[in-house]
């Protein structure tokens, strides 16, 4: 038998975004009492529109799949020394493909969901692959040309769904598509859940795209630490000059997880789209993808570390509109304490990970 | 007078005494030297006297008087300087700026330069320091930006001046011009510490040697009682073989051939200039010559891909300029790298997965196309750590918590446990303590003697005399010579290496 050891080290670095969550929240009850709200009227809010019923517990977590593709997609970039700050474009591409697919190809059900899924990925593939291009074949770097694609991209959309791919006629005043066909609809999996012996209720959405985050997320654990292609993303992008070194093809290495960054952003919109509306419209959730930049730091770009990164991401989203619902603090304040609770979090992960750091080096010195 | 007095110094961290009960003084006027292994303790004494560290006991006096040294800005102040290994410059500002940073001069926020121009020209003078105070430091060589490190210490008034392997990064004229200013300092009654590997400078140089070991001050030799095999011997506490061990060489087919090549700089410069060379099967071949003469051109031409203006090189015939750095290591060309901080190691990384770097896409690392052979590619680790001595506690402990000589160690171990049909060996000894080099140079004479062609390239004239078979020596891009061991004596090469002596 192998004794299985912990490391306390992990045990360290697990813990520390906990620190920076005590912190915010210590921060936001000196907010609270700023503004006449009593601590524990404020953390009463805060549970009562995050945890007091199953439903809205589940909610946290359903909120929480799309920010998770995000930060999926942003921390793949980033392991490999890429800046994909175009994730939110690369969504909204991506996710227009994939309603594409979805509302022209006439196609069974089993195998229309499977080449949505696929569209939305090689959308947003496509969508990162000119600013892949240019950084990879003349320098440009991606910080600049993905903004930009971002602009091109809403704008595009814009476009799109008020003209060419327009469904007026039907009910909504929005500018939208029409309607994704049955045979694509997203279908809940809340009964799976019910079985298992956790109520959710219908109104929540946890849908197939539950499915698609849980294998995009074992999909990237896999590739990043157990394969050989994952070994050389990391490699390059801790350091370019030391992967040149061992032979390893930096430029190939970057343009691949620049796409795969692409592909899976590609699939951010996927549950608004095909579970929650059925429609496209260019209004669907902005601001994910850049969700998605601070959760990757938050979850050090490793896709267990993201997973918990976006259900705070989520929680946060919920307890804001709780205390805005339930409490005299201004909804802005609650955007001020998510950003203040990030800065925390990245601030004690930096300083958690210089101490364990210096420990290391004792020991081995 | 004494200067500085260090007393029962220790310093414990987790599992390792580094300084126990050290004891160290340095007068005024005296050039004191600080030798001992790597993780003997020097480090981290100097980083205790710049106040880097704390001791965990132990007392500080300066000229008699106990002082406390809370943090760099403190020693400073007390008038401690230290130049770095690695230089702290801000490479885009001008030497002048980079020597006013932090004690800028200036009436009602406009910076003055006038003042601190003179200032620093009457120090540049004193110390023969001469440097352009206009030029960027970017543009300057490196023997020159150790200068302007050490006119920012002198421009703030130190008196002590801590060295820490300042001639790791010059070439020997460089180091002249260096000593010339230790003995300028010197005689202006500064005190010098200077922590070097090389003891022949150290015995060209010092006035007091200190060598530690263990983290013990073993003992202090005055300059007279001082000689090599004695200090040797001190270092690592059992006498070492300094002259290198070996049998005639039995050179077979040529491996390697670099035939012709040119290469030109940026600046459309020839860095190589038609350079031609062989190395064979079971030969060592010894690059000499002063730094900045095509080597590191001539390692990046053999070891990775770049465009050469004409010529070629050849591996067992065939020509390898088209070959990516993957397919040249798959084909067996081994590199030890000049800046192997730079290099060499992927830090955060375990240190098992640096030892399979470069071949970890092959098997039997990975199984199938892409799995990682985890198992494996731990007990290849575990195998080579100990075939090879890297000091560690584990094959998984991240490459940034070993000591820097171990960090060596263990690119050495990966490139020559790769068994590659060539090696090219940059600079393999550079910052290595002495129980590292000669191991070093063990392992280079043993892959020699099993058929590899090795291609040395190496600042150390003695090194390249004591391990090469044949020596060429290199000159503004060219091979001008090239010796037979037998023939090669320090002062021939040296007359070619300085390009005092031309032929071909």
């Amino acid at each position: 038998m192998r004794k299985i050891k912990i490391d306390k080290y992990h045990l360290y670095e697990l813990f520390s975004p906990l620190l920076g969550v005590v912190a915010a929240i210590i921060v936001l009850l000196l907010i609270g009492i700023a503004v006449g709200e009593s601590p524990g009227s404020i953390l009463k809010a805060i549970h009562r529109f995050t945890m007091s019923t199953s439903g809205r517990l589940a909610t946290v977590f359903s909120v929480a799949i799309p920010l998770f593709l995000s930060g999926l997609a942003v921390s793949i970039a980033f392991q490999a020394g890429v800046f994909n700050i175009g994730v939110e474009g690369q969504y909204f591409i991506g996710g227009l493909v994939g309603a594409l697919a979805g509302i022209y190809l006439p196609l069974p059900r089993v195998i229309h969901i499977p080449v949505v899924v696929i569209c939305a990925m090689l959308g947003g593939a496509l969508w990162a692959a000119i600013p892949a291009a240019l950084k990879i074949g003349k320098g440009v770097h991606e910080v600049i040309t993905t903004i930009m694609f971002n602009n091109i991209a809403l704008a595009l959309v814009n476009y799109l769904v008020n003209g060419p791919l327009s469904g007026r006629g039907e009910e909504s005043l929005e500018a939208q598509t029409f309607h994704i066909r049955d045979t694509a609809v997203f279908g809940k999996l809340n009964h799976w859940f019910r079985a298992l012996g956790w109520n959710i209720p219908n109104h929540v959405f946890m849908d197939y795209s539950l499915i698609i985050a849980i294998i995009m997320g074992i999909l990237v654990w896999i590739l990043l630490f157990r394969l050989r292609y994952g070994f050389e993303i990391r490699a390059v992008g801790t350091s370019i000059d030391v992967s040149e070194y061992a032979g390893i093809r930096v430029k190939r290495i970057q343009l691949a997880a620049f796409l795969l960054s692409g592909a899976l952003a590609g699939l951010i919109g996927l549950q608004e789209i095909f579970a929650i509306r059925g429609f496209y419209t260019y209004e669907i959730a902005p601001g994910l993808g850049f969700d998605g930049i601070a959760i990757a730091l938050i979850g050090r770009n490793s896709p267990l570390g993201v997973v918990f990164a976006s259900i705070l991401f989520a929680f946060l989203r919920q307890a804001g509109y709780g205390l805005q619902l339930y409490t005299s603090v201004p909804l802005a304040i609650t955007f001020v304490i998510s950003g203040v609770m990030i800065l925390f979090i990245v601030v004690i992960n930096e300083v958690v990970t210089r101490y364990i750091r210096a420990q290391r080096k004792k020991e081995a010195a | 007078m004494t200067l500085l007095r260090m007393e029962e110094i220790t310093k414990v961290f987790p599992g390792v005494r580094a300084n126990d009960g050290i004891s160290f003084d340095l007068r005024a006027g005296e050039i004191h030297a600080l030798v001992g292994e790597n993780g003997a303790g020097k480090t981290t004494l100097m980083k205790i006297l710049y106040g880097l560290y704390k001791p965990d006991s132990g007392n500080i006096y300066l000229k008699d008087r106990p002082i406390a040294i809370k943090n760099p800005r403190d020693a400073i102040n007390q008038g401690i300087g230290m130049v770095h290994q690695h230089f702290m410059l801000v490479p885009v500002f001008s030497v002048l700026e980079n020597i006013i940073l932090g004690r800028e001069t200036h009436t009602a926020g406009v910076l003055q330069l006038q003042k601190p121009t003179e200032e620093i020209r009457s120090i540049m003078q004193a110390n023969g320091l001469m440097v352009d105070l206009n030029a960027r430091v970017e543009d300057i060589p490196v023997g020159l930006q150790q200068r302007v490190e050490i006119l920012k210490i002198l421009y703030r008034g130190a008196e002590i001046l801590v060295f820490d392997e300042p001639t790791a990064v010059l070439t020997p004229q460089e180091v002249d011009e260096l000593f010339k200013t230790f003995r300028m300092m010197r005689d202006q009654g500064k005190g010098i510490i200077f922590i070097s590997h090389k003891l022949d400078e150290v015995l060209d140089i010092a006035d007091r040697i200190t060598v530690i070991r263990r983290g013990r001050v073993i003992r202090t030799l005055e300059r007279s009682e001082a000689t090599k095999p004695l200090i040797a011997e001190l270092m690592v506490g059992k006498p070492v073989l300094l002259k290198v061990d070996k049998e005639p060489p039995s050179p077979k087919q040529v491996i390697l051939e670099v035939k012709n090549l040119t290469v030109l700089s940026v600046h459309d410069q020839p860095v190589l200039d038609n350079i031609s060379l062989t190395v064979r099967a079971g030969e060592i071949y010894g690059i000499a010559g002063v730094e900045g003469n095509g080597q590191t051109e001539l390692i990046q031409a053999i070891a990775y891909k770049t465009k050469p203006e004409s010529g070629t090189v050849l591996l067992e015939g065939q020509s390898i300029l088209n070959w990516d750095v993957r397919t040249r290591r798959e084909r067996g060309i081994g590199h030890i790298p000049e800046d192997r901080h730079r290099y060499g190691l992927l830090l955060p990384f375990s240190l098992a997965d640096n030892i399979v770097l470069g071949r970890h896409h092959l098997g039997p690392f990975v199984k199938g196309p892409q799995w990682i052979d985890s198992t494996k590619v731990r007990s290849y680790a575990r195998e080579t750590i100990a075939a090879y001595d890297v000091r560690t506690p584990s094959e998984m402990t991240p490459a940034h918590a070993l000591s820097g000589g171990n960090q060596q160690k263990a690119i050495i171990a990966r490139e020559m446990n790769f068994e590659p049909k060539v090696l090219v060996a940059a600079q393999p000894t550079r910052g290595v303590d002495i129980g590292a080099t000669e191991f070093v140079y063990k392992q280079l004479i043993l892959a020699r003697d099993r058929g590899k062609a090795v291609l040395l390239i190496s600042a150390d004239l003695d090194e390249i005399l004591s391990l090469s078979d044949r020596i060429g020596v290199i000159f503004k891009g060219a091979i001008i010579h090239e010796f037979k061991q037998e023939e090669a004596t320090k002062e021939k090469v040296g007359l070619y290496m300085t390009g005092e002596r031309e032929s071909a």
